[in-house]
């Protein structure tokens, strides 16, 4: 087991170099580079731009050396934890994101407690009752929540919060609280507008979860340990929960693996059409507007959160079933 | 009740005031009354300088107001922080509503031979932090910035040289300065009521801890160290940004300065308590407390606007959410009303005369054809369908307001005439036709005119299905290809692209005293010249001389212009220059003046129902003054 875990994390080193190769690649491919945009950007607004000055900045920032350069050196700061500089903000990149974590963990874990709450029974109930009305019913339902597009569900939702309730358009909390301490009132203001998110970001996933935990419950309510259970009058709840539930958790602990980087940035397009000050939104931006050092670090810091989710969800799959642990071992 | 009670404490307080220093004197202002009795700020007297800008509201056709309120705004981007200095607009000297250069922080200036300019500062005037603002300040600015090379790494600004030559500045006494050329100089001052100012004057008190010259080592690496940056000069460049007030430490002359750190998704910016205008009642401006800009996703921003987040909103805000903000206006308690855009043309077709295809170099360098191009469009058309008919069919030139329109400007060469389209074309010898009816090129090509767009705007390309209609009534083949921004920037420099889609001139609101440099070739930005634009910036090392008389022509009164020292000198150049852009039509415009919807609270008085929404000249609103809009009980 421990050769097995040393073997993992050395196997991380290659992986995480052959993604930062690859996402500055990607990021370098669009043609020009975030100086064109911004002069893109001031020029669609009537601004006059001093083209001496972008040629000035560019060499400032070494857009005149090689890519692979300036690949290099964004590799060596960011391994002495220097992520680099954001063109847009005009801000070392790690003061950038710093602030805007904590609400996307706010958001992301509200989120994945609400999915579980929802699509753990739901699951159950329509793996149990397998072609009944009830099941039809609530796959119908997840199917929905799963076929609409978020975005959509979104500006309804935004539409007529604002109409019923009066909350704000967008945004995790009204305007006047934005950079205010914590309080009573911001607290409740946040509440006030998390559930929009929560249940948008929620629906997708409910519907996946329940179909996944659904098809995983039935293979295991078919096996011959159950019949034998039930045969033996073990009561129906025990029957369920105590082997062939546990037996079809396994999906479960592997999308630890994906609830890791999901906490940072999950749902990047909701999040832009909600205008949630979380960190999809910048990361976009970043992206459109070639702010290559931003968007460069933050899917690195998501790579590197995959990366570990993904070894952490390995091993306790390991741990909880002998099964996966053996064939590791032979596979050796 | 807060209200209120403030309300009680400046009626004491005024009271006092006036008992103290007698009547007729400056009101204090409410939200600043408690510092002031306090001891943390002193008296409006003492805080105005000894001869402020009284603003004379009822001469200007508005209400006096009074101060208090919170004007909300909403911005795409972070760096949108910017649009506080443009529609603070307080600048050295600003051009008023009709364009005219006037002071506003100086007190005066005098003017001689255009190539000698005296500043004098109002005596006592103070920076928002309360240190005096003097001559010390802009021979800070002049000796220790713009004239330090490695602040400065690409020299002086281009405003502030003559034939490549800089002023001699003199510090004549602590309120008084003067800049010296050789030759006139008339870009200076409207360069220092730009929307993007000229700065001459950066807060020296403030900014000396953060250069070299008033540092010492240690001190400085260790602040370079601490902001993580790479030298002190980027410290230096950061701490001082005055366009993007980024800094809330960084003094101000400005109405409103900014009281948040980056980063943030709420600006807010408190009133400058040393701001140097005031009303003719003795109020001191701005009249509202505080400027709050909240940042948003730009596509939320009408949205959002058309549920009262907005006090005061033009910017992302497009034609097609007029309808809908119409519709919110009374929910939301705000009215919606449409200002013109001060640009030359909204779609404009632009000829490459550097083009590398000979025969196509030839013909698109015969005004005639570029005539008959013009001719064949249907403006009104345009309008109609595209536009609402709510722009005005025009050639890209400058706008009515301006005082250098003439009617025939705007009509010369783009009235709808097919008929005599035509007739030029034929008259080029271009008869002969090919299979589909198009024209033949002299060389048997057909006539097929591809037109690059930069993919950004749906608008352009509406504009040229149409016009591929009109065109092909002539005789003419149009293709749209559509391209990416710098891409078509350098297809067009190399000559690759034939004819690029382009809004017009930026600047169609031009008096004597502006640069005509977008109507002549003086840069490689210029699409239907960048060859010609190139060698005027490289100073003939790069880039091709003009070789076409009209073009040779324009250079010549551009200097003209340029060397002229008086107002009359400039007028004749700029008419001259004008009227050849209208008749060899090197840009075939289309409409101008579109509209922007403007949303104005109910309770904000003061903004104008018609305006102009142009950033150069007029910062947006700017010109209109913001730090005279104020709020209402209602």
């Amino acid at each position: 087991m421990f050769r097995y875990i040393v073997r993992r994390i050395l196997v991380m080193i290659p992986t995480l170099l052959i993604i930062s190769a690859l996402v500055f690649t990607i990021i370098e491919l669009p043609p020009g580079d975030y100086f064109e945009s911004y002069v893109a950007d001031l020029q669609a607004q009537g601004e006059t731009v001093d083209m001496q000055q972008i040629a000035y900045l560019r060499k400032e920032y070494g857009f005149d050396k090689p890519p692979v350069e300036r690949y290099f050196v964004w590799l060596w700061g960011m391994m002495h934890g220097n992520f680099g500089y954001s063109f847009e903000y005009q801000l070392p990149v790690t003061k950038l994101i710093g602030d805007r974590i904590y609400l996307s963990i706010i958001v992301s874990l509200v989120t994945i407690v609400f999915t579980w709450i929802i699509a753990f029974p739901i699951g159950i109930y329509s793996a149990t009752r397998q072609y009944s009305w009830s099941d039809y019913g609530l796959t119908f339902l997840g199917l929905i929540g799963l076929a609409t597009p978020n975005f959509l569900l979104a500006l309804i939702f935004m539409y007529f919060a604002n109409l019923w309730f009066g909350t704000s358009i967008g945004g995790l909390m009204a305007d006047q609280f934005i950079n205010q301490p914590m309080s009573w009132a911001k607290f409740l203001s946040v509440l006030d507008h998390l559930w929009i998110p929560v249940i948008i970001i929620g629906t997708s996933h409910t519907a996946g979860m329940i179909r996944r935990l659904r098809a995983n419950l039935l293979d295991e309510l078919q096996k011959q340990y159950v019949v034998t259970a039930k045969a033996k009058g073990l009561p129906a709840g025990r029957a369920l929960v105590k082997y062939p539930l546990r037996m079809a958790l396994n999906f479960f602990i592997s999308d630890i693996g994906s609830i890791l980087p999901n906490l940072i940035s999950g749902a990047e397009v909701t999040a832009i059409v909600l205008s949630l000050q979380t960190t999809g939104p910048l990361l976009v931006q970043a992206l459109r507007s070639q702010d290559m050092y931003l968007a460069g670090s933050f899917l690195m810091v998501l790579a590197f959160l995959t990366v570990i989710g993904v070894l952490v969800s390995d091993i306790a799959l390991a741990f909880l079933d002998p099964r996966i642990r053996l064939q590791g071992g032979s596979t050796k | 009740m807060k209200y209120r009670l403030g309300g009680l404490l400046f009626v004491v307080l005024s009271f006092l005031w006036v008992a103290a220093a007698g009547a007729a004197d400056y009101v204090e202002t409410p939200s600043l009354a408690a510092e002031v009795a306090a001891g943390k700020l002193p008296p409006v007297a003492k805080r105005l300088p000894e001869t402020p800008r009284v603003v004379d509201l009822k001469a200007m056709g508005r209400e006096p107001g009074k101060p208090g309120g919170t004007i909300h705004m909403l911005m795409g981007s972070p760096k949108d922080i910017r649009m506080m200095t443009v529609y603070g607009y307080a600048r050295f000297v600003v051009f008023n509503k009709d364009y005219r250069i006037v002071p506003d922080i100086l007190k005066s200036f005098d003017v001689k031979d255009g190539r000698i300019v005296i500043f004098h500062l109002r005596p006592g005037h103070k920076w928002s932090d309360g240190h005096p603002f003097t001559a010390e300040d802009i021979r800070f600015t002049w000796e220790d910035v713009m004239n330090n090379e490695e602040l400065s790494p690409f020299g002086l600004p281009r405003e502030m040289l003559v034939d490549g030559k800089p002023p001699i500045f003199t510090v004549i006494d602590p309120e008084t300065v003067r800049f010296e050329w050789a030759a006139p100089n008339p870009d200076f001052l409207p360069a220092l009521a730009g929307a993007r100012p000229l700065y001459l004057a950066m807060p020296a008190h403030y900014l000396k801890q953060f250069h070299a010259k008033y540092q010492g080592p240690a001190k400085l690496a260790k602040m370079v160290e601490d902001a993580q940056v790479r030298s002190w000069t980027n410290l230096f460049i950061r701490m001082a940004r005055q366009y993007r007030p980024e800094n809330p430490d960084l003094p101000t002359l400005e109405p409103w300065m900014n009281i948040s750190h980056m980063p943030t998704d709420r600006f807010i910016f408190k009133r400058n308590p040393y701001f140097h205008r005031v009303d003719k009642e003795g109020h001191q401006l701005p009249y509202a407390d505080q400027v709050v800009m909240t940042v948003v996703s730009s596509s939320l921003i009408p949205a959002k606007t058309g549920t009262g987040d907005a006090d005061l909103q033009a910017r992302y805000l497009r034609f097609d959410n007029y309808t809908f903000l119409k519709q919110a206006e009374d929910r939301s308690h705000f009215d919606v009303t449409l200002w013109k855009n001060g640009g030359g043309s909204a779609v404009a077709l632009v000829p490459n005369l550097n083009v590398a295809d000979p025969v196509w170099r030839k013909l698109f360098r015969d005004a005639r054809f570029r005539r008959a191009l013009s001719l064949a469009i249907n403006r009104d058309e345009i309008n109609q369908a595209v536009f609402f008919g709510l722009a005005s069919p025009s050639a890209n030139t400058v706008l009515p307001e301006s005082p250098l329109y003439t009617d025939k400007l705007r009509t010369d060469w783009s009235t709808f005439d097919p008929a005599r389209a035509n007739k030029l074309v034929d008259e080029i010898g271009l008869t002969k036709r090919g299979p589909e009816g198009y024209r033949l090129l002299p060389d048997g090509r057909k006539i097929e005119i591809v037109v690059e767009t930069a993919g950004e705007s749906t608008l352009q390309t509406d504009v040229l299905q149409l016009v591929t209609d009109y065109w092909k009534k002539i005789g003419i083949k149009l293709f749209i290809k559509t391209s990416q921004r710098d891409v078509l920037r350098s297809r067009a420099m190399s000559g690759d692209a034939m004819m690029t889609v382009w809004s017009g001139v930026d600047n169609a609101l031009c008096t004597p005293d502006m640069n005509p440099a977008e109507f002549v070739p003086t840069s490689e930005a210029q699409l239907q010249w960048p060859q010609w634009g190139l060698y005027y910036e490289a100073n003939g090392v790069k880039g091709q001389k003009p070789d076409m008389p009209a073009a040779e022509e324009l250079m010549k009164l551009y200097g003209d212009w340029r060397h002229s020292a008086t107002p009359e000198g400039r007028e004749a150049a700029w008419k001259k220059i004008l009227q050849i852009n209208a008749s060899q039509v090197f840009t075939i415009g289309t409409v101008n003046a579109a509209m922007q919807p403007v949303v104005v609270s109910r309770r904000l008085h003061n903004v104008p129902k018609q305006g102009i929404y142009s950033f150069e000249p007029g910062a947006y609103f700017g010109i209109y003054m913001p730090d005279t809009f104020w709020f209402s009980a209602k």
